[in-house]
């Protein structure tokens, strides 16, 4: 049961396409970035209320999507699911691309970017979650590195030790992500739960980019997946949405019963633009639909609805980080107790936001880059295998599916 | 040369120049003779006391002396602009027959500074005299200290102004935060600072900064002997800037 | 396994090529400006205020090597202790009055650029100038007459 692993050939013409697009994504990006530290920040549409815009966005949702190598890696090296063993190499250096993007996100949004490369580490603040994060950022990229190394070497037990560190420490890295928000002052961001709620949707967006990812690059390159190994993280994820949707629950019920907080509450539902992304976005494209097609006995079998839900997902997602970061900058804070503020000198009040075509533009050079990272990678490392199959002694319960239903015959 | 043996060497390179970086550090930070580095206790603790009473509605010396002292430049947009000290119209939400009043704002130096527990790099802190600062030489710019104030007291850098109103005071590049500093440039020279300075000549002195901990003090008294509130004390963070009449 | 001979096909004429575009070109830049630069520059020299204030806050030898730790330790002491002395950015310009003649002159020769005075302000001489002109301490700023100030800008 030794699984060949292939890099691309990589000369064809959608190749080159690709990379070059990317290439210039990134061109662009870089351009972008000059453009603001020469400028300053304000070119971005960041205002003194809305400190932190689509870069912050962005960053979480990337590091959320670095979890797909957090499910593989926890089915494969925690669990023992063998049959798993043929996407660890393309998880793992997803997950390393996805953090190095999200590190990439956070740098291109500092007003100092010359100095972030060593005030942090040297005047290290062990009570700020900014300063922790990037550590288990960086230590989670370099756990990648240690696992990568271990998969193309075939080192057996190294690997199994490699991932169950990997998967405690993703953990870290996701819980981490949701306390930068979750122990925050702001009304909107102090939450308990949002650490939790933050790795339930990193694993749902990382499942379903792993499913996009698997299904459009073995079709693409002409490999054989089993729809088995797909329909079970399909399940997966849709038992993550499920997760997330409670935790969503939990935390607005919560909001909207607490007195105090039921001004913020209703702010949030039904306050703005973030709140149709909240209920038409997150909600209903991004959880219920997805999770409508994944637990549906009929569509939950089929590849191209668990493509479609998946693809749903990883825009839900999105459109979750977004009403996390931004509506808790928007919602006034009332300064003086009982008090409204009718006349002062800055935005008092619910501030505006909108995304402008530099952050756009930012968000894009950063995906250019790990996109090229990821085309280089295809072509150079041997991440893909031969075939995914479904093993014999190992037979998931799933995987018992009427198999003339899938158009792709199941097993040799 | 063997794929191992590079990336092994590879390696060490990169630990060992991480480590000599690191090492730089603490090599250069040796201390210049006579001047050594060390944390002051004086014993003192600034506070500041506004009487809202007292207060000329409509009258803005205070911020203006403040932006001319600081180099705090107004472009007149709303969106960048940079207040250290505002002056704010209030009106009770439950009750807005009762009138509207003015209010100062701006920060208030907490004893335990939200702003200072989040910062990634401690270039926001809090003074062994209780003033909460920041390190303008190390600020990254992140803008985790704007977003965790309660207050709105802090200001980001967005834009770099040319202007520059006082010459012996430093201004700041575009990309750090920034907030009061209660003049500490002039505390320390035992000067009040520009706003309470300019509320003076105005004949209001409205506004009351002193030690805390000195129970001679003016400032003191005034806590002590009239109805001070504080802002947002639910919270904990035990602000030092307190209100006569709010 | 890596196929060893495939990445070095490829990726290492990529390598090759990036370090010659990192590495080579600003060191054939130099070189090639170095040729012909024609008669070597004299070694930059730095504007000596009166003599009669040979010493500047430590000896002259110190200064040139660790002005920038005396600074730095300044810094330190002033922004987060508020230890303010009679040692400061500000005093430095009184005597050594053009920073074009002071500081720039050796941080140039050596490329660097430490960003002091975009927050800090060193007058313009002529500047200073005319502030002395202005209090009435006519003809000398610790011997630099003023006469001899604006010309310093203007190298």
């Amino acid at each position: 049961m030794d699984i060949k692993f292939e890099s691309i050939e990589g000369n064809s013409i959608p190749y080159m396409v690709m990379m070059s697009a990317f290439a210039l994504m990134a061109v662009v990006g870089l351009i972008t970035t000059f453009f603001i530290i020469e400028k300053g920040l304000w070119v971005t549409g960041m205002t003194n209320r809305v400190p932190w815009g689509l870069q912050i966005v962005m960053a979480v949702y990337y590091i959320g999507l670095s979890a797909g190598s957090l499910v593989i890696s926890g089915l494969y090296g925690v669990f023992g699911k063998q049959e798993y063993k043929p996407f660890a190499r393309i998880a793992v250096y997803l997950a390393m691309l996805f953090l190095i993007a999200g590190l990439l996100s956070i740098l291109t949004d500092q007003g100092r970017m010359d100095r972030v490369f060593v005030e942090p580490f040297v005047y290290f603040n062990l009570r700020s979650m900014f300063s922790i994060n990037p550590i288990l950022y960086i230590g989670h990229i370099l756990i990648c590195v240690i696992y990568l190394w271990a998969l193309f070497t075939e080192k057996r037990k190294l690997t199994t030790i490699v991932a169950t560190t990997a998967f405690g420490w993703a953990f870290c890295v996701h819980s981490g992500t949701g306390a930068i928000f979750g122990f925050g002052a702001r009304v909107l961001y102090e939450s308990p739960l949002l650490p939790a709620s933050f790795v339930a949707a990193a694993m749902a967006s990382g499942t379903a980019l792993m499913i996009l990812m698997i299904v459009g690059l073995f079709k693409v390159t002409n490999r054989h997946v089993d729809d088995g190994l797909i329909i079970w993280l399909g399940r997966f994820l849709a038992v993550c949405l499920l997760v997330v949707v409670y935790f969503l629950m939990v935390e607005n019920l919560y909001r909207a019963y607490v007195v105090e907080l039921r001004s913020a509450a209703m702010y949030y539902l039904f306050g703005g633009i973030h709140s149709i992304l909240f209920w038409f976005g997150l909600l209903l494209v991004g959880c219920f639909i997805p999770m409508f097609l994944l637990f549906r006995r009929k569509t939950g079998k089929q590849i191209r609805w668990i493509v479609l839900a998946s693809a749903l997902v990883v825009f839900g997602v999105l459109c979750e980080r977004y009403v996390i970061v931004i509506p808790g900058l928007t919602h006034a804070p009332e300064i003086i107790a009982g008090m409204e503020i009718v006349q002062s000198p800055i935005d008092e009040g619910v501030a505006n936001y909108s995304i402008s075509i530099l952050e756009i533009l930012q968000a894009l050079g950063v995906l250019g880059v790990i996109g090229f990272l990821f085309g280089f990678g295809l072509k150079y490392l041997k991440l893909l295998p031969d075939e995914a199959r479904i093993y014999e002694r190992a037979v998931p319960a799933v995987a018992n599916i009427r198999k003339d239903e899938s158009g792709v015959a199941v097993g040799k | 040369m063997e794929r191992r043996d590079f990336i092994k060497i590879a390696g060490g390179t990169f630990l060992a120049g991480s480590a000599c970086a690191y090492a730089f550090r603490f090599l250069t930070a040796s201390n210049i003779d006579g001047l050594i580095v060390e944390n002051l206790t004086t014993g003192r603790k600034y506070g500041m006391v506004i009487d809202l009473t007292k207060c000329i509605p409509g009258c803005t010396a205070c911020v203006e002396a403040c932006h001319n002292e600081n180099n705090v430049i107004h472009s007149g947009d709303k969106r960048w602009d940079i207040h250290w000290l505002r002056k704010v119209t209030i009106e009770n939400k439950l009750s807005p027959e009762v009138g509207k009043k003015e209010v100062l704002l701006l920060c208030n130096h907490c004893d335990k500074p939200p702003c200072a527990q989040v910062c990634p790099v401690q270039a926001t802190y809090k003074r062994h005299d209780g003033i909460v600062i920041v390190d303008h030489h190390r600020c990254i710019g992140c803008r985790y200290c704007v977003i965790a104030c309660p207050y709105n007291a802090r200001m980001f850098n967005f834009k770099s102004e040319e202007e520059w109103h006082n010459k012996d005071h430093p201004k700041r590049s575009h990309g750090v935060a920034e907030a009061c500093t209660l003049c500490a440039h002039r505390l320390d020279k035992d000067q009040p600072p520009a706003c309470v300075e300019a509320c003076r000549n105005v004949g209001t002195g409205a506004i009351v900064v002193g030690d805390l901990n000195d129970p001679r003090s003016e400032i003191s008294k005034l806590v002590e002997s009239r109805a001070v509130k504080r802002l947002k004390e639910d919270l904990g963070t035990d602000p030092k800037v307190h209100y006569i009449g709010l | 396994m890596f196929d060893l001979n495939k990445i070095k096909e490829k990726a290492y004429l990529i390598a090759a090529l990036a370090a010659v575009v990192v590495i080579l070109i600003p060191i054939g830049y130099s070189i090639v400006t170095n040729l012909f630069a024609g008669p070597p520059q004299p070694r930059p020299f730095l504007e000596m205020p009166d003599e009669k204030y040979k010493e500047c806050v430590r000896e002259t030898e110190f200064m040139r090597q660790h002005h920038w730790e005396l600074l730095r330790t300044i810094r330190e002491e002033v922004v987060r202790y508020g230890k303010r002395t009679d040692i400061n950015i500000n005093k430095c310009r009184e005597c050594h009055v053009s920073r074009e003649g002071f500081c720039n002159r050796c941080h140039n020769s050596v490329n660097l650029y430490p960003d002091c005075f975009g927050c800090h302000y060193y007058p313009e001489p002529s500047e200073m100038a005319e502030k002395m002109r202005k209090s009435g301490d006519k003809a000398i700023l610790f011997g630099q007459s003023i006469e001899r100030l604006p010309d310093l800008s203007g190298e």
